[in-house]
C-alpha cells in the first residue's frame, strides 16, 4: 500500500465501482490462480492416496492412512501456517502463493481421498474377478475397470469438497497471499465499508461455487451410464 | 506326463479357508475338445475348484497343468495363464461402465495389446456369434440377464482361450432366459471348445457333456458318462441329488 494508492482512494472515497471492485477483482484473479492449480492437484493426490490405501502393501497403506488422518485432523489454517512458517526451519522456502497451493492440495486431497476410497470399496468384487480372469494385471484392472466406475461414484462427494476448497482458499490471506479476502480485509480496514466490500467478496465466492457446481453437474451427466 | 491331447490336468488339489477344508484332493483331466460337467450340492467346493484352477484363489496343495505346463509352479506368470482360460461367472460380472462391445474388446486391447480397430472387429465377430451384434452399443444396465451372460461368454471367447470355465452360468437367470444361454453354450460345444462346466442343467449335461463329475464335500465321488451318472448313480448322495434335480427339472418343463 503506497502513498499514491491511499491518496487515490481518499479522493475517490465514494467510488465503489471505480476503486474497491477493481481491487477485489484483482484479488479474485489471485484466488483463481490458486484454485486452478490446487483443484486438479488435490484430486490427483486424493486418487493416489485412496489407491495407495486400498492396494498398497502394509507400509504404503499405513503411510497413506496416516497422511489422511493427520491432515484431516489438523485445522486447515494450522497446516497452512506450518507450511509457510515451519518449512523454512528445515531449509524449505516457499512463496506465500506456493505455500497456500501446497496446503490446499494436501488438505483437500486428504478429504477427497475418503470419498474416492469409499467409492473404490463400493465396486463389486465381481468386477475385479472379471478383470483378473481376462489376465489383467492389478494396475490395468485399477486403471481400466475400477477407477472409471469409482470416480463416477465419488464425484458428488469430491465436488462438494472442491466447493469447500473454493471458500477456504480465503485462508491464504493469513500468510499474505493477496487474494480476494486479503484485499477485502485490507480495504475494509482502511475505509471501514464492510457492507459493500464484504458483500462484493461474498458474491464473487458464490459465483465461483455456482460455476464449479455447474461444471461438476456437466461432468456428472456426461459420465453417466445406464445401471 | 504332458500328453499333447490333455488340455487340463488336475492332481490332488486341496484348499482350505481357515479350518474349513473346501477341496480335499480333487483329480481329473480334460482332453482337447472335451466338455466336462461338474455337479453337486451347493457349498461342496465347485466354485472354489474353478477359482483355484485359474489361480483367482491359490490352491494349498496339488498340481495343475495347462497344456502340459504346470501352472501351480511358483514361477508361473498368472496373468498369462488366465488369458488362456475363459471364465464365465454366475453373476455375469460385465464391466458396468462399458458397452457390450467394449466389454468384449477391452481385454484384447489392454491385455493382448491389439489395436483398437482390430479389437473392435474381433469383438463384433464374437458378439455376432452369440447373437448380440445389434446390442453392441448397449451398456450392461440395458441388457437382460440372458443377454448379459451371452456378452460375458463372448468376452471370454474373444481372448481365444484354450479352455472355457463356466461357473453355474444359468443359476442367476430367470427361467425364461436360461434357454438362450444354453443354446449359445451348446453351439460352442458343437465347435468342440474344450470346457469345464459347473451346472445343474441336466438337460444340457446329457446333450453335450462327455463326462459328469459329481462333487460332494470337497471330493469327486462319482464320474462317468452323463446318462449313466444321472440315470443310474452308484452313490446314495448322487442318487438323491439327481432325483431332486430331475423332479425340479420336470416341473419346470411342464
Amino acid at each position: 500500500m503506497n502513498f499514491w494508492d491511499v491518496f487515490l482512494l481518499k479522493i475517490l472515497e465514494e467510488e465503489f465501482w471505480g476503486v474497491f471492485l477493481p481491487k477485489i477483482l484483482g484479488g479474485w484473479v489471485v484466488t483463481v490462480k490458486v484454485l486452478l492449480i490446487s483443484i486438479p492437484l488435490s484430486t490427483i493426490l486424493a486418487i493416489t492416496l485412496a489407491v495407495a490405501r486400498i492396494y498398497g502393501n502394509k507400509p504404503v497403506s499405513l503411510l497413506a492412512a496416516s497422511f489422511v488422518g493427520l491432515f484431516r485432523g489438523f485445522p486447515c489454517v494450522v497446516t497452512l501456517l506450518m507450511i509457510f512458517f515451519a518449512l523454512p526451519e528445515i531449509g524449505v522456502y516457499l512463496s506465500p502463493y506456493w505455500s497456500a497451493v501446497l496446503a490446499f492440495v494436501i488438505v483437500s486431497g486428504s478429504y477427497q481421498s475418503e470419498y474416492v476410497r469409499g467409492a473404490i470399496q463400493s465396486i463389486e468384487i465381481g468386477q475385479s474377478f472379471a478383470a483378473q480372469s481376462l489376465g489383467m494385471t492389478k494396475l490395468q484392472e485399477i486403471i481400466h475397470i475400477i477407477l472409471p466406475q469409482a470416480l463416477r461414484r465419488a464425484l458428488p462427494g469430491v465436488s462438494n469438497e472442491i466447493i469447500y476448497l473454493v471458500k477456504y482458499s480465503s485462508l491464504a490471506s493469513f500468510i499474505g497471499v493477496g487474494e480476494i479476502f486479503a484485499v477485502s480485509r485490507l480495504y475494509n480496514s482502511l475505509y471501514f465499508r464492510p457492507i459493500d466490500i464484504f458483500l462484493a467478496a461474498a458474491v464473487i465466492y458464490m459465483f465461483m461455487c455456482t460455476i464449479a457446481s455447474f461444471i461438476f453437474k456437466v461432468i456428472e451427466n456426461k459420465s453417466r451410464y445406464p445401471e | 506326463m504332458s500328453n499333447q491331447d490333455i488340455t487340463l490336468k488336475v492332481e490332488d488339489l486341496h484348499k482350505s479357508y481357515g479350518s474349513n477344508k473346501v477341496l480335499k484332493g480333487v483329480s481329473f483331466e480334460i482332453r482337447k475338445g472335451e466338455i466336462k460337467i461338474i455337479c453337486g450340492p451347493s457349498g461342496t467346493g465347485k466354485s472354489t475348484l474353478l477359482r483355484c484352477l485359474n489361480l483367482l484363489t491359490p490352491p494349498d496343495r496339488g498340481h495343475v497343468w495347462l497344456e502340459g505346463e504346470e501352472i501351480t509352479d511358483a514361477g508361473t506368470d498368472i496373468h498369462k495363464v488366465r488369458q488362456k482360460i475363459g471364465f464365465v461367472f454366475q453373476e455375469f460380472n460385465l464391466f458396468k461402465h462399458l458397452t457390450a462391445l467394449r466389454n468384449v474388446s477391452i481385454g484384447l486391447e489392454v491385455v493382448k495389446g491389439i489395436k483398437k480397430d482390430e479389437a473392435r472387429e474381433i469383438a463384433l465377430e464374437q458378439l455376432r456369434k452369440v447373437g448380440l451384434e445389434e446390442h453392441a452399443h448397449k451398456y450392461p444396465g440395458e441388457l437382460s440377464g440372458g443377454q448379459k451372460q451371452r456378452v460375458a461368454i463372448a468376452r471370454a471367447l474373444a481372448m481365444n482361450p484354450v479352455i472355457m470355465f463356466y461357473d453355474e452360468p444359468t443359476s442367476a437367470l430367470d427361467p425364461q432366459l436360461i434357454g438362450e444361454v444354453l443354446d449359445v453354450m451348446k453351439k460352442l460345444a458343437k465347435e468342440k471348445i474344450t470346457s469345464l462346466v459347473v451346472t445343474h442343467e441336466i438337460g444340457f449335461a446329457r446333450s453335450v457333456g462327455d463326462e459328469i463329475m459329481f462333487m460332494t464335500d470337497g471330493r469327486i465321488i462319482e464320474r462317468g458318462p452323463p446318462d449313466e451318472v444321472i440315470l443310474n448313480p452308484k452313490h446314495e448322495v448322487t442318487r438323491n441329488f439327481f432325483r431332486n434335480i430331475t423332479r425340479l427339472y420336470e416341473r419346470s418343463e411342464q
